[in-house]
């Protein structure tokens, strides 16, 4: 299992928990996303993610000029991102913690 | 920037071929601001777009498995309905608050609302109208009849108008399937209402351009065929008749066979069409010639009258046949 096949699940949690720090644009969000250590993931993934959650009502978007180069659009958490945020981050809490003590009681090094 | 918009084009075209197995909507909701992505993305970074983010194709699968869009039998047919149904109310709506400006309302639909009062006694004009045409076998004009019965029209008129407005105003009401069947006969009546309009459009322009030979045609419409009897009350045959200018009388229409037509069109024919049907009788052509032949068999008696009996049998008319003046045939 690859961490390509690990973020697909997660990835939805990883891109509103990036919004939620700081509003972003396309790129940006990938960039904080590979410097947060999620190396692998690629442009389109976060790009499809993005449509998704804007499509589902989680995100609004606005329009921010550039001087150097085309303008922006940039993606910020609404209510209900801010929401599903909370809930997704908590689900993921004990299923990583459950997921911790299946290994660690199978004596696997972290 | 080393990423030209031609380059971004070209991706974005080859992106959306690839998901072309996607319904219309969800492909454009995935690639409509793609391009502008891709600008933003091509001015933070060095290199062309495919060394960045590769093939365009292995770009679109990811995409696709990004954004959850299955591609092929992804959405049952019901989901399927439901989009195109919420697309077109969409437009509807778009056209509905376009429209209203022109009328001079907000919504074409507000004022289409007022006319709905207008629209209830019209239902109930039509659907006397339906019961005058079913009544009387089809045969109506303006004003509702019921079997005939003018003023049991009008009164059906009236009850059917005051009904109809009652249902109008009680229609929000009505629970689910009686308000379906009142759609329904409304669209029944709509549907007539056009049939009607349609089969009145139609006699109008009939009656203004043939006014006169209608009159005419009434007269003469049950005449299949003309029997000429000249004034021996012998059946001419080969007949043709004119008017005063010259121009040839079409009565009739020959509906017998003739084994040989030598005429072509069958209504340049003489009269009559079909000698069988003659009402008096009629003479084979044959038979009119052969008075002299009988007469040298009964050894030339002159003033013998009495001989061309054979003959008179044949035509109706026993007086007809002697005027022939039995000259006597020269004896052999």
């Amino acid at each position: 299992m690859d961490t390509t096949q690990l973020l697909k699940g997660v990835l939805d949690l990883a891109v509103l928990a990036v919004l939620q720090e700081e509003d972003g644009y396309g790129y940006d969000i990938l960039r904080r996303l590979r410097e947060a250590g999620l190396e692998e993931v690629g442009d389109a993934s976060v790009y499809g993610t993005l449509r998704r959650l804007f499509a589902a009502g989680l995100l609004t978007t606005y329009v921010v000029p550039s001087e150097s180069g085309p303008h922006r659009k940039y993606y910020a958490l609404n209510a209900a991102g801010r929401d599903q945020l909370t809930r997704s981050g908590k689900l993921w809490r004990s299923f990583a913690t459950t997921m911790d003590s299946l290994l660690d009681d199978r004596g696997m090094a972290a | 920037m080393t990423v030209t918009e031609q380059e971004i084009t070209d991706y974005v075209a080859r992106v959306r071929a690839a998901l072309a197995d996607l319904p219309a909507t969800q492909r454009d909701e995935l690639t409509e601001d793609l391009a502008d992505h891709l600008a933003e993305f091509a001015a933070e970074t060095d290199g062309t777009l495919v060394e960045r983010l590769g093939q365009p194709e292995t770009y679109a699968a990811e995409l696709r498995a990004a954004a959850g869009a299955t591609g092929r039998g992804g959405r049952n047919l019901d989901q399927r309905v439901a989009s195109v149904v919420a697309r077109l109310r969409g437009r509807l709506r778009v056209i509905d608050t376009r429209l209203g400006p022109v009328l001079g309302y907000e919504t074409a639909s507000e004022f289409l609302r007022l006319l709905r009062p207008a629209w209830w006694v019209l239902r109930g004009y039509l659907a006397a109208m339906l019961v005058t045409v079913i009544s009387t076998g089809g045969s109506f004009w303006l004003l509702p009849r019921f079997g005939g019965e003018l003023l049991a029209g009008l009164f059906m008129l009236v009850g059917f108008v005051l009904a109809s407005v009652w249902l109008g105003r009680r229609s929000a009401r009505l629970t689910r399937w009686p308000r379906w069947a009142l759609h329904a006969s409304s669209l029944v009546l709509v549907i007539f209402a056009l049939a009607a309009l349609g089969n009145a459009e139609d006699r109008l322009g009939y009656t203004d351009y043939y006014y006169d030979q209608t009159s005419v045609d009434s007269q003469y419409s049950q005449i299949r065929d003309v029997f000429v009897y000249d004034r021996e009350g012998r059946l001419v045959e080969d007949a043709r008749l004119f008017d005063q200018n010259g121009n040839p009388i079409r009565l009739g229409y020959p509906d017998c066979s003739r084994p040989v037509d030598e005429y072509g069109n069958p209504l340049l024919r003489p009269y009559p069409y079909c000698v069988e049907q003659a009402p008096f009788g009629h003479r084979a052509p044959g038979a009119v010639v052969p008075t002299p032949t009988v007469t040298p068999g009964s050894t030339a008696t002159p003033g013998s009258t009495v001989t061309p009996g054979p003959t008179a049998t044949a035509a109706g008319a026993p007086t007809a046949t002697p005027t022939g003046e039995p000259t006597p045939t020269p004896t052999s």
